[in-house]
């Protein structure tokens, strides 16, 4: 499947949703809390960049915003913005987030603009009761929007449906990493995009089942144990104790921010040279860093469960904490095997740019080439995307 | 004999230049003896001072590259070492000066043994720091104060005040240092008594003329962002508002011919400031500024835990770290008090959280008080990303709806 239809296919759950009765909140930052939307009787559901949006930002945001912003913008501008019951905005995160949303309010007071402020500083249990004050007040927000109270049950529904379609997409990404021929890294791209379009018990359905087939042939090879380890290790982000060589020729990851799992998926699809086991792991926000979020507790105090899973979720280049993220990067590149590292990097994003220097460095440390891709929405510079890494995965082919 | 100058010189820059030198020297010496800071200019510096760390400002020494016409150069060490040229030029400067101190003439900092940030002015300042401790291993400490929407919630305030109270600890832990309360009364009241001097000082361009212009401004501010909390700020605040009283006095402008007064947005081009100058031989002057106007919030406290409850209000509560609606507001309100003819709002590539959103707000700022105003592009330190004549044109433009 490629991207635009991927959109088109995202789009037609979207639709059907609405259709059958359902409102959705839209949110742009990965890391919202699912249950407490669900719990208010609304799904969850990611809004998704169109790479066919022309520029309709500019009068309103300078080229100088982010190209995932300028995107948001230009289709909203455009009118092909899904119907929404309402939007959310991450504040605290990055500064072209933090703006955008208020000209977003201004441009179209419309809209159910809903601000989430996160907590920055690795700061332990004051973090976890500032941010679960926040979920309160979005709760809040969320009620006065909807008419409907949180529903603790629906709440504990949720929940529930969330830790196994997460659970199943880890197992997913683990079995990947030791034997990636049992799933295709665009079989598992769009199942990850799935949940983000609208985590309901289908999408939990499909997963368990690739997830069943999946296991039936690790069973067969003997690697169930191994998959089921470097779960383990993945979501306590310690994979120091993990020691696992694989005898593939090239193994690649993927590491940035902002960017779509099918983005990749898509974009190395036609590349020469690229097998479909070559990238075994994405680090994406919207990928991997969402879906090793452990799950919400459903005893006590609920806000702040919600508060403890987004923050139990592995570390992003938004946060502090880039030496921790550095360590565990190094870990990942020695002790999965991984022979390569695409560092992506979306336009005019202060997190991912800022990053990307150190973690060349780090990958570099650890003897693991890296190739830097700047990156947009709209793939505009697709064919030097392509050539830049069909010459990566030569020199490692060589190498 | 030679031609006048369109606009008046400040004696209080002597005092400035001494001041400067001496912040310069005395970091040095902190550095050798293992006691100084890097800060960013929002940060509570009253904590570090009173516990007897040096605090250096990265951003001030990204001006000083930038006046010294050395940016491009400077951003281009930062830009070798993989930093995107998209990325804030004080943070390619600063990290490119770092990398290659002795390749850089004027504003290379001394070697810092901690990195304080608090990102009440951009996200970017934690993300440079890290970047400076990988080159430098000077641990980053973070003060996080989220973003205010409307009033400070007791939530948020809590928060930020955990968050003083852990840099205490920090500080403590890193410098083998106590925060003693006479110091740190000591301290807060010398910086109060530096904000409120500044005040005053930004307060006298309500007249006409104007006794300062936006040049003016953007250079004497220098110690209320460096040195409050130390004696000489205070010294040179009150040297500087006698000064320009005195101009008050006796009706003396910072240009010579006052025409049209003009409201300026966001951080100056470091490297062209001449292009105030230039504008005032043709009768415009820069009365009120946002920039300048930041640092407004006096730290109050009779003990420690006062003051340190002071630093949570005070320095969330800050012009970057409101909404568009706020700004928009802080806007309307200098052109009003100050009752100004127009504005001119620059928008800094290197700055998000300072630029994005003003094509908005300018809309919303002529509408409020029905004077035009002008969106120039370009950017504070990085000359390569400014065109003289472009900038020139749309200012021509503005100028014009005053003739």
């Amino acid at each position: 499947m490629s991207y635009p239809i991927l959109i088109e296919q995202s789009n037609q759950i979207l639709r059907e949703l609405v259709d059958a009765g359902q409102r959705v909140l839209g949110y742009i930052y990965p890391h919202i809390p699912h249950e407490i939307v669900m719990a208010h009787g609304l799904t969850p559901s990611l809004v998704r960049t169109n790479r066919t949006t022309v520029g309709a930002y500019e009068d309103s945001l300078q080229t100088f915003s982010c190209s995932l912003t300028r995107n948001l913008f230009s289709q909203r501008v455009n009118g092909s913005f899904p119907l929404l019951a309402g939007i959310v905005f991450s504040a605290n995160t990055c500064d072209a987030l933090q703006n955008v949303a208020d000209v977003w309010r201004l441009r179209f007071p419309e809209d159910n603009v809903i601000r989430l402020t996160y907590p920055v500083g690795d700061a332990g249990d004051s973090a976890a009761q500032f941010l679960a004050k926040e979920i309160k007040a979005f709760s809040d927000a969320l009620e006065s929007l909807t008419g409907t109270a949180f529903q603790k049950d629906a709440f504990i529904e949720a929940a529930s449906i969330l830790e196994g379609i997460r659970s199943g997409l880890q197992l997913l990404y683990s079995a990947r990493l030791v034997n990636p021929s049992l799933i295709p890294y665009k079989t598992l791209s769009e199942l990850v995009g799935d949940f983000m379009t609208a985590p309901t018990k289908t999408v939990l359905t499909r997963i368990e089942n690739k997830w069943a087939e999946v296991l039936d042939g690790l069973r067969k090879q003997k690697q169930d144990g191994v998959v089921l380890k470097i779960r383990a290790a993945l979501l306590s982000q310690d994979i120091g104790d993990i020691d696992f060589a694989s005898d593939s020729a090239v193994r690649i990851a993927v590491i940035g921010g902002m960017v779509e799992p099918t983005t990749i998926a898509d974009l190395i699809v036609n590349i020469p040279g690229m097998k479909p086991n070559t990238v075994v792991l994405d680090i994406l926000t919207f990928g991997f860093r969402t879906v090793f979020t452990p799950p919400a507790e459903t005893e006590g105090d609920l806000f702040e469960n919600a508060a403890q899973s987004i923050l139990g979720a592995p570390s992003e280049p938004t946060q502090e904490g880039l030496p921790r993220r550095m360590r565990f990067l190094k870990d990942i590149l020695t002790n999965l095997s991984i022979g390569g590292l695409v560092v992506c990097e979306q336009s005019f994003c202060d997190p991912d740019e800022f990053e990307a220097p150190s973690t060349e460095r780090a990958a570099s440390e650890v003897g693991v080439p890296t190739v830097r891709l700047p990156i947009d929405p709209e793939l505009s510079d697709r064919a030097r995307l392509e050539g830049r890494l069909q010459t990566f995965l030569e020199t490692l082919d060589t190498s | 004999m030679s031609e006048e100058k369109p606009y008046r010189r400040l004696e209080s820059q002597d005092l400035l230049q001494q001041i400067a030198f001496r912040h310069g020297l005395e970091a040095m010496a902190a550095s050798e003896e293992g006691r100084l800071a890097w800060v960013t200019s929002g940060f509570p510096v009253e904590i570090p001072l009173a516990m007897d760390v040096f605090p250096t400002y990265p951003e001030q020494a990204g001006a000083i590259i930038g006046a010294s016409k050395i940016g491009p150069e400077v951003c281009g060490f930062g830009e070798d070492l993989g930093y995107s040229q998209e990325l804030c030029s004080y943070a390619r400067s600063s990290i490119g000066s770092t990398d290659r101190p002795e390749d850089v003439s004027m504003g290379a900092l001394p070697t810092p043994q901690a990195l304080l940030a608090c990102n009440n002015i951009c996200g970017t300042v934690l993300k440079w720091y890290d970047a400076i401790s990988e080159m430098t291993g000077a641990p980053v400490h973070l003060l996080d104060t989220p973003p205010l929407e409307g009033e400070q919630l007791p939530h948020h305030r809590a928060y930020v005040r955990r968050g003083v109270d852990r840099l205490v600890e920090f500080l403590a832990d890193t410098f083998n240092t106590r925060l003693e309360d006479e110091e740190a009364t000591r301290v807060a009241n010398l910086s109060s008594q530096a904000i409120r001097l500044w005040t005053k000082v930004l307060e006298t361009c309500v007249n006409k003329p104007s006794p300062l212009n936006c040049a003016d401004r953007f250079l004497t501010m220098a110690p209320v962002v460096s040195s409050r909390g130390m004696e000489h700020c205070v010294e040179f605040y009150e040297a500087l508002l006698a000064e320009v009283e005195g101009r008050v006095k006796e009706g003396i402008g910072a240009i010579r011919n006052e025409k049209t007064r003009l409201l300026w947005d966001n951080i100056p081009p470091w490297f062209i400031l001449r292009f105030f100058n230039q504008l005032a031989a043709r009768g415009v002057v820069f009365p009120a500024d946002t920039y300048t106007h930041a640092w407004s919030g006096a730290v109050e406290g009779s003990d420690t835990a006062s003051i340190l409850d002071g630093v949570s209000e005070v320095y969330s509560d800050v012009y970057l770290n409101k909404g568009l609606e706020a700004k928009v507001d802080k806007m309307c309100e200098l052109i009003k008090d100050y009752d100004l003819d127009g504005f001119v709002m620059f928008s800094v590539r290197s700055c998000k959280r300072y630029s994005l959103g003003q094509l908005v707000s300018k809309e919303m700022v002529t509408e409020r008080t029905g004077v035009p105003g002008v969106v120039i592009e370009g950017d504070m330190v990085d000359s390569r990303l400014f065109s003289e004549a472009q900038v020139q044109t749309r200012v021509d433009a503005l100028l014009e709806m005053f003739v």
